[in-house]
């Protein structure tokens, strides 16, 4: 169930490969320097040649062992699938099919929390009741993102350089991300979807839900980000939340 | 979770290993060839290269959606163009 760590271990694995191909990349680019400054001092065109194209060499691995990985789709489709089935069956269970989806930050612990009172702060981890509804909470390990200040106004640039950072650069299961703030609601435009993850998008718990509730929980200094709406829109998803303080 | 992390894993490293391995190849190809020649022009070795890159990216698709990719794939095809178009003006003008 929880989300993140299966995306994080997979990152984890990856490690290997990619330092290699890194490692390798800066061999070659070093190569190639001391073979274009050999062809230089004995004025050997085609050396500098051969050197030049060594040196492209090196940059493509290198910049390959820094792009994110087809592999990160193909894992985090498997746990999105364990993900979706798990929680459709146990929200079908306690009725809460059309409830509330919010996320809470409750002291250092993050969690994902469906119930039909909207941001309950009195949950644990699991199936619960909370003022007079069942919930599920689901924990969701912290993302690996830099917190902005402390300011209590969270722009929406911050926001979407978050997102963007997070589906684009790093898991790319989207082409671009784009926020705007309206009267207090944050409307998260996320277009050119994963083929592979759009399906899920129709679920009640999808990837891009999950992730953009939960940065956005991580970097606002309030303690709940609630899903007010979620629109499917031609090549993407559009998804209102809205931001608040709670208390118990 | 491990299964699905090794499975993740043997995928990945099989489509970026054999990118790798038949870019470096035609590449390798491509620039001993071009020396043994005795070709002295850098565009020429360089040219020949993003051809490789290309040919490699086209037949093994690797991940194509992240931003570095498609920022290096926008600055190969800038540089072939440049090469090209250096190319075509010298024969225009001689």
């Amino acid at each position: 169930m929880d989300f993140i760590i299966g995306y994080s271990s997979q990152r984890l694995g990856d490690c290997n490969m990619i330092s290699r191909l890194l490692i390798l990349g800066l061999n070659i680019i070093i190569l190639a320097t001391l073979l274009g400054a050999y062809g230089l001092i004995v004025g050997d065109n085609g050396l500098i040649g051969v050197s030049a194209s060594m040196g492209l060499v090196g940059g493509v691995l290198v910049i390959y062992s820094s792009a994110p990985v087809e592999a990160s789709t193909s894992s985090l489709m498997s746990y999105t699938g364990t993900l979706v089935n798990a929680v459709t069956s146990t929200l079908e269970d306690l009725d809460l099919l059309d409830s509330n989806i919010c996320s809470i930050r409750k002291r250092d612990m993050y969690l994902l929390v469906f119930s039909k009172v909207p941001c309950p702060l009195r949950v644990d981890p699991g199936i619960g009741f909370t003022g007079g509804s069942p919930y599920l909470a689901i924990p969701i390990e912290p993302l690996p993102i830099e917190t902005p200040g402390s300011s209590s106004e969270l722009s929406d640039k911050a926001i979407e350089d978050q997102l963007r950072s997070i589906l684009v650069d790093e898991l790319s299961i989207c082409k671009s991300v784009r926020v705007e703030s309206e009267s207090g609601l944050y409307r998260v435009q996320i277009s050119g979807l994963n083929e592979q993850l759009r399906e899920y998008v129709e679920y009640p718990v999808d990837p891009y839900t999950i992730i953009t509730l939960s940065t956005i929980t991580q970097i606002t200094p309030m303690n709940c980000t609630r899903l007010i709406n979620r629109v499917n829109i031609p090549d993407g998803i559009l998804l209102v939340t809205r931001v608040e303080e709670v208390t118990e | 979770m491990e299964y699905y992390s090794s499975l993740g894993l043997r995928r990945l490293q099989s489509r970026v290993a054999l990118f790798t391995l038949l870019y470096s190849f035609m590449n390798a190809l491509s620039a001993t060839t071009l020396y043994l020649l005795g070709e002295v022009r850098v565009d020429v070795y360089v040219s020949l290269n993003i051809l490789a890159y290309y040919i490699s990216y086209a037949t093994l698709r690797p991940p194509t959606s992240s931003i570095r990719v498609r920022v290096l794939n926008g600055a190969l095809i800038a540089l072939f163009i440049v090469i090209a178009g250096y190319r075509v003006y010298e024969v225009l003008t001689h």
